[in-house]
């Protein structure tokens, strides 16, 4: 299996989240918006200036930066 | 724990808890897959890739041009009624210490600071509209890369842009922005975006002294307030409030309408801190600066003649400290009226030249008063210096202390000196006087 980091998914690509990296205050907020092992989540697309970037999970839209979206690791579908 | 579980507890109650999420949400819930939905729709205009910032310009505009223009007749309608108010308290007040005061002080003060109200409530109003409407989230997607350039969070980018119209709900429009480091940069780099205010200043000095350039010496002084806010910016996210602006981990809400109700309590519940302040810290000010423009009475023949009265003594007093950038004792009075609110430089000027407000700018260049180097080191020092007074209530407020307000105070005065020296010294050095 490929593991590939949010930050670097395609537009329109899929994944599963396999671990969230990081520490302290951001991690669990980003746990707490639904990035667990496990999680669906499908970019959706980039700010008009590249960053940040819209992803698609549990049904609702959440954004974070790039820098923030490095922390999250998952495996590609399809 | 850690050891027993293999994991952190945190990420173990995550995990649990969107499990049941998901088991729950399998059996209750009917998805429509690949259907889509009106905020899909929206989303693919509004965040278009070369669409996206254009439309959110646009809006912005929308936000400005409904604020200023709506609030403009109303402003009107609370200085002409405040006026009537004064002169009716004038008339019929026997004593003329007590009518002074009444007229003047009273509705004179409580007028110049209400006037204030109907861009505030029309601001919050319309970011209220927009904050319902779930696009306010969606700007800060927009311009967040702009801003985290600057050291500031995509949040700050509002309240920054809304400092245009007026510091005061610009400043009371930081409260979206989560960290509160963030929040404090945004408030304390605000003064420095050339508020309404200040254009009538602009235009006075700039039109005396400019000519044909005028348009472009008023345009600089926005330039200028731009770019020492980013500089300040940054040199507070460098010292004061070190660190990374806060992570970015935004919902984007779907679209909806907008209820007149909701929108409506949100911008009182924002606005009525404004009339609260108004009526304690802001009007002790404008009655005490009252006070000193009118006394000692006989001297100043019951406010008559402003040259004798305790201000014009301040004045006069600290008018060497200015004397370096060749402005003389009527400025410093000036500078010292600028701070119940910006736009009373050009009035008071009009009171200590003895004419009619329109014929100022004439008057002070043929006084001699300014020349272009020193008239355009003045309007630096309008646009930098100490804000209104009512935008210090409104950093008092929002900081909930004392030291911020001062702080400001004092870091805008110390800037203000330095960029105007700057000016000064350096048109020297080109030959300038």
């Amino acid at each position: 299996m490929v593991e590939i980091r949010l930050s670097d998914m395609a537009v329109g690509g899929k994944g599963k989240a396999t671990r969230v990296e990081g520490t302290g205050a951001l991690r669990r907020r980003m746990m707490d918006m639904g990035i667990v092992r496990g999680a669906e989540i499908e970019m959706v697309r980039d700010a008009p200036l590249g960053d940040p970037v819209e992803f698609l999970l549990k049904g609702y839209n959440l954004t974070l930066r790039r820098e923030e979206a490095t922390n999250v690791w998952l495996e590609l579908e399809g | 724990m850690s050891e027993v579980l293999g994991e952190d507890p945190e990420v173990i109650l995550a995990e649990r808890r969107y499990d049941a999420i998901a088991r729950i949400m399998e059996s209750a819930v009917r998805k429509e897959e690949g259907k889509w939905t009106f905020t899909d729709m929206l989303d693919h205009v509004f965040l278009h890739r070369a669409l996206g910032i254009p439309l959110f310009l646009v809006l912005l505009w929308a936000v400005f041009q409904f604020t200023f223009a709506f609030s403009e007749p109303f402003m009107v309608m609370v200085e002409v009624f405040f006026g009537w108010l004064g002169g009716l308290a004038a008339a019929g007040i026997a004593n003329p210490q007590l009518a002074s005061f009444v007229a003047d002080g009273l509705c004179g003060g409580v007028g110049s600071v209400l006037v204030f109200v109907p861009p505030i409530f029309m601001l919050f109003l319309a970011l209220a509209i927009l904050e319902d409407s779930g696009y306010l989230s969606r700007a800060a997607f927009v311009m967040d890369r702009v801003m985290y350039k600057l050291g500031l969070h995509g949040r700050s980018f509002i309240p920054m842009i809304s400092g245009f119209g007026c510091n005061i709900p610009a400043i009371m429009a930081t409260r979206s922005i989560e960290s509160e480091k963030d929040r404090m940069i945004t408030i304390l780099v605000n003064p420095l975006i050339s508020c309404g205010a200040r254009l009538p200043v602009y235009v006075l000095i700039g039109g005396a002294l400019f000519g044909a350039a005028a348009g472009t010496a008023v345009f600089s002084m926005y330039v200028l307030g731009i770019a020492l806010a980013i500089l300040m910016a940054l040199i507070f996210r460098k010292t004061l409030f070190k660190g990374k602006p806060a992570p970015f981990v935004l919902e984007l809400p779907h679209y909806m309408v907008p209820t007149a109700k909701t929108a409506i309590l949100h911008m009182w519940e924002r606005g009525k801190l404004f009339l609260i302040r108004a009526g304690t810290i802001i009007f002790v000010v404008v009655v005490l600066l009252w006070f000193l423009s009118v006394y000692p009475w006989a001297a100043t023949n019951g406010g008559e003649i402003i040259e004798n009265s305790y201000v014009a003594g301040l004045g006069k007093a600290i008018q060497p400290i200015f004397a370096p950038f060749g402005w003389d004792w009527m400025t410093s009075v000036a500078i010292i009226f600028g701070f119940l609110a910006k736009e009373v430089v050009v009035a008071t000027y009009a009171m200590l030249l003895g004419t009619g407000e329109e014929a100022v700018g004439d008057t002070l260049v043929s006084m001699g008063l300014f020349t272009p180097l020193t008239g355009y080191a003045f309007m630096a020092f309008v646009l930098i210096y100490v804000p209104c007074v009512a935008t210090i209530g409104a950093i008092w407020r929002e900081t909930n202390s004392w030291k911020w307000p001062v702080f400001t105070m004092v870091y805008l005065t110390v800037l203000a000196f330095v960029v105007s020296g700057l000016i000064i010294g350096i048109g020297r050095l080109l030959g300038y006087t």
